[in-house]
């Protein structure tokens, strides 16, 4: 048995009035024991910790200048695709404790993630967003206004973290740093070891930068911290199901900006012109990376994939090569530890699939033998979207046309986050206007569906510009000394 | 026609089943549990090649553990009964996801018969082994309101075979009468005649409300019982059993030695009582089990694999149940228990799951939308 100890939280450098005292989460699977020592809070501590936080970064990062954020941010993620890295090497170890999720999912969700978050994407995603991001150093001229304008981030940002896939909060600390926001991280329960990690990765780079970044749990609902961290903030970014975001949001004061990101969605559609035998195997393993990463845990992965008549591969064939393609996958990238209740869901559809099918019905169901590994319908589209009992179980709708989903999509609207599509006509073009109407918040190809870019509007928000407020000069002297950097 | 090969097993499983909760006979059981599975394999032709898949006849298995057992779920999508044309009594499942997708399970002359006899026996080896006569009150709907519920059925049949005169149900078409209940219960005090209240857990509930509201109490007379079907949902067991219990004693006088549930389902025909009434009369100190009826036997199984568990872990629930003749003996659920000392216990639902990713559940969804699967 191997006893990992790692920390459940990550307080500033310089931040220790009196450290409080710990308790220690014991977290078992297979022979390994993670302990994950927890801080006792108080409203008090929490307060001062939200306090300490705008302190220093008025003092340290409000005045850095972008560039400089930019080039630790870079550092920071060169360093975690170092599969060299120690706390990269401390991360695969703690997180298949933690989460169930395989070595395998692990190490690639934090190349994938890491990937993404690299100086190029970074400058990119900044400039589609606040059009120059030295907006955020000092007054840039700007000729649409024929004037000067600066944008300033939040004084502290308070983020509550949910579910389980690792390596995804760092995205909400970056983007305070890209804005000069202090940030307080409420960790969630399913991954809380990623984040104090992380942030240690910033501390070793930049200190003082480090100075304003913070990460703390506590169990859900704990209206005396909550309001404790929320009384201080500026701008709140939460994720969650819909009704715990709801009941969250009630202690949240009014002036505080709020983003909220609840659980989503995604499918695939493959359109006729794309169903040959010659792309079948690699669109097929494709397909089957977006069902295995994170185990369909993510709001990106598909519940279902619509596929096409009409093709040189029917619905039910393609559904029989995904089926191999999943095989494949559970020997290259094995899915992760399931609750009872996940293991029995499955087994409950996977019976009422074998009996339909056994009556004749037009169902066709592709298994793993041995256990609920992956699972592959192919039916006709029943003109309803199935939500899947996730963990590899993929429903192939068979559609006569790819325009005929559109009506069984509207009403998830709200929830409808990722699409990947593989059309192979004209059609394309007029088939994304009507999935963006209807609600859909990216687009992208099979395969891609988990590696969005750091550029995505996430959710459908612009994540970064959300949160800025701008000063613009309209003076018309010329005499106000703002210097142009550019 | 009734098939001459089924009656000749329903005798036989009858006989068996009348034979009380109080013998043990494996290799009696096992025989029957094979013809059994003898009958169903060769008149469901859907189950016959849902048994040919897995490479399991009749003929090639030794035990009842080999038979191969049939979700819950499925009775939703699919109808397998035994002998259709001869159905006299048809149960349907709450549907508690979708309403419109409930699950079906038809009973012929004979099976119907089974199911009574496992109502009778076990109800007085398990809720009356003291031979005690109560009036019966019901706090469920009456059989002409719900004529598919299987729960209803049961308690009507306990009503009219071992309640007194001024038995009744107390859920009628305007709902449930909390008043007359009270009235009830009044007259058992008065008339010193003990009363077994039984119900679902939740009427139990909406009951000890009522009693709470309108500062009503009463000590029923000795020999008084309650006994609830199911459980109550959405939170800890435990607690929620403590509390019921505290209820019983406060609000009726009923200690908790005289409290049984009982687990009942519509894909089975026998129900799991609460030992405890009857360790009481063999001055049994054991902790409360489910009693598994010698007609019945009770796996638990691997909720990934679907494989049995050694003794004492926790996995899904299989029963097989011989009273079953008339659809599927082996029926896999997804309640989650454990074998114990003197039967089993159940540990709630493995349906209740938690969230642990950013994505959309089945469960959210239908909340949400109010978009309804059916497949």
């Amino acid at each position: 048995m191997e006893v990992i100890e790692a920390n459940g939280f990550y307080f500033p450098p310089g931040f220790s009035p009196e450290m409080p005292p710990v308790t220690t989460g014991e977290y078992q699977r297979g022979d390994k024991i993670v302990h994950l020592k927890f801080p006792v809070l108080t409203k008090k501590k929490v307060a001062l910790l939200a306090g300490y936080l705008k302190e220093k970064r008025d003092k340290y990062l409000s005045g850095m200048p972008v560039e400089k954020i930019v080039h630790t941010l870079d550092k920071a993620s060169r360093l975690w695709l170092d599969r060299k890295y120690p706390y990269r090497k401390l991360a695969l170890k703690i997180i298949p404790v933690m989460t169930g999720l395989s070595p395998g999912a692990v190490d690639e969700s934090i190349d994938v993630e890491m990937k993404s978050s690299l100086k190029e994407d970074i400058l990119r995603a900044l400039k589609s967003e606040t059009g120059n991001p030295f907006y955020l150093d000092d007054f840039q001229y700007s000729e649409s206004l024929n004037g000067y304008c600066r944008a300033f981030g939040p004084r502290l940002i308070v983020s509550f973290f949910s579910g389980n896939i690792p390596a995804l909060p760092h995205l909400v600390f970056m983007r305070s740093l890209l804005i000069k926001s202090a940030c307080l991280g409420k960790l969630a329960s399913g991954e809380p070891s990623f984040i104090p990690l992380y942030l240690k990765t910033i501390e070793d780079i930049d200190p003082e930068m480090a100075c304003s970044l913070a990460a703390l749990y506590w169990k859900g609902g704990n209206k005396d911290l909550e309001s404790a961290a929320f009384n201080q903030a500026d701008a709140a970014i939460l994720f969650g199901g819909v009704e715990t975001l709801t009941s969250v949001m009630k202690r949240i004061p009014r002036r505080v900006t709020v983003l909220t990101h609840g659980h989503k969605l995604g499918f695939g559609v493959l359109g006729r012109n794309r169903l040959n035998y010659d792309a079948l195997d690699a669109l097929a393993a494709s397909v089957a990376y977006d069902i295995s990463m994170f185990d369909q845990h993510a709001c990106l992965a598909p519940h279902v994939y619509y596929v096409e008549d009409g093709g040189e591969v029917s619905p039910k064939e393609f559904a029989g090569a995904l089926a191999n393609a999943m095989k494949k996958m559970e020997t290259k990238m094995p899915r992760g530890a399931l609750s009872p209740g996940e293991a029995a869901l499955i087994n409950q559809l996977r019976g009422r699939y074998e009996f339909r099918e056994l009556n004749g019905e037009d169902v066709t169901m592709f298994a793993s033998s041995k256990n609920t590994g992956w699972t592959v319908v192919c039916e006709k589209d029943p003109g309803i979207f199935h939500a899947s009992p996730l963990n590899r179980f993929i429903r192939v709708f068979a559609v006569h046309d790819i325009f005929e989903i559109i009506p069984a999509l509207r009403p998830l609207g709200p929830f409808l986050q990722n699409a990947a599509l593989s059309i192979g006509d004209n059609r394309e073009k007029e088939f994304i206007s009507r999935l963006g109407e209807a609600g859909v918040a990216r687009i992208t190809s099979p395969g891609n569906m988990a590696l969005p870019s750091m550029m995505w509007h996430h959710d459908g928000i612009a994540p970064i510009s959300s949160l800025l407020r701008w000063c613009d000069v309209e003076k018309k002297e010329n005499d106000y000394g703002i210097k142009s950097i550019d | 026609m009734f098939p001459p090969d089924v009656k000749a097993v329903d005798e036989d499983i009858l006989s068996f089943i009348e034979r009380g909760v109080d013998h043990r006979d494996d290799e009696g059981f096992n025989r029957l549990a094979i013809r059994s599975f003898a009958l169903q394999y060769k008149y469901i032709p859907l189950y016959r090649r849902y048994c040919q898949r897995r490479g399991v006849t009749p003929g090639n298995i030794a035990s009842w553990k080999d038979v191969p057992p049939v979700f819950t779920d499925v009775f939703k999508a699919v109808r397998l009964t035994l002998l259709p044309s001869l159905t006299v009594k048809t149960f349907m499942t709450s549907g508690t996801v979708n309403p419109d997708q409930k699950g079906r399970v038809d009973y012929d002359m004979g099976g119907l018969a089974l199911m009574k006899a496992t109502i009778s026996h076990a109800a007085s080896g398990l809720l009356f082994p003291d031979r005690i006569k109560s009036r019966l009150f019901v706090i469920a709907p009456s059989p002409d309101i719900a004529p598919n519920m299987v729960m209803v059925f049961g308690m009507n049949r306990l009503k009219d075979s071992f309640g007194l005169q001024g038995s009744r149900f107390f859920i009628g078409k305007n709902g449930f009468d909390a008043d007359a209940l009270a009235d009830a219960l009044r007259s058992s005090e008065e008339d010193n005649i003990p009363a077994t209240i039984c119900g679902g857990s939740f009427g139990f509930i909406n009951f000890f409300d009522f009693l709470r509201a309108n500062r009503l109490k009463f000590r029923l007379p000795k020999g008084s019982r309650c006994l609830d079907a199911g459980g109550i949902k959405g939170k800890s067991r435990d607690v929620v059993r403590e509390e019921f219990l505290d209820y019983c004693g406060e609000f009726l006088g009923v200690s908790r030695e005289f409290c049984v549930n009982l687990i009942g389902m519509t894909e089975t025909a026998s129900q799991y009582y609460d030992n405890n009434l009857k360790n009481r009369g063999l001055g049994v100190d054991n902790l409360p089990a489910k009693f598994i009826p010698p007609w019945t036997r009770v796996l638990v199984v691997n909720p990934d694999t679907l494989e049995p568990l050694p003794i004492g872990e926790t996995g899904l629930l299989r029963y097989f149940d011989l009273a079953n003749r008339g659809h599927i003996c082996a029926i896999q659920t997804d309640d989650l228990g454990r074998i114990i000392d003197g039967g089993f216990e159940v540990s709630g639902r493995a349906g209740e799951r938690d969230v642990r990713g950013c994505s959309l559940t089945i469960e959210e969804m239908s909340r949400m939308t109010g978009i309804m699967e059916g497949i």
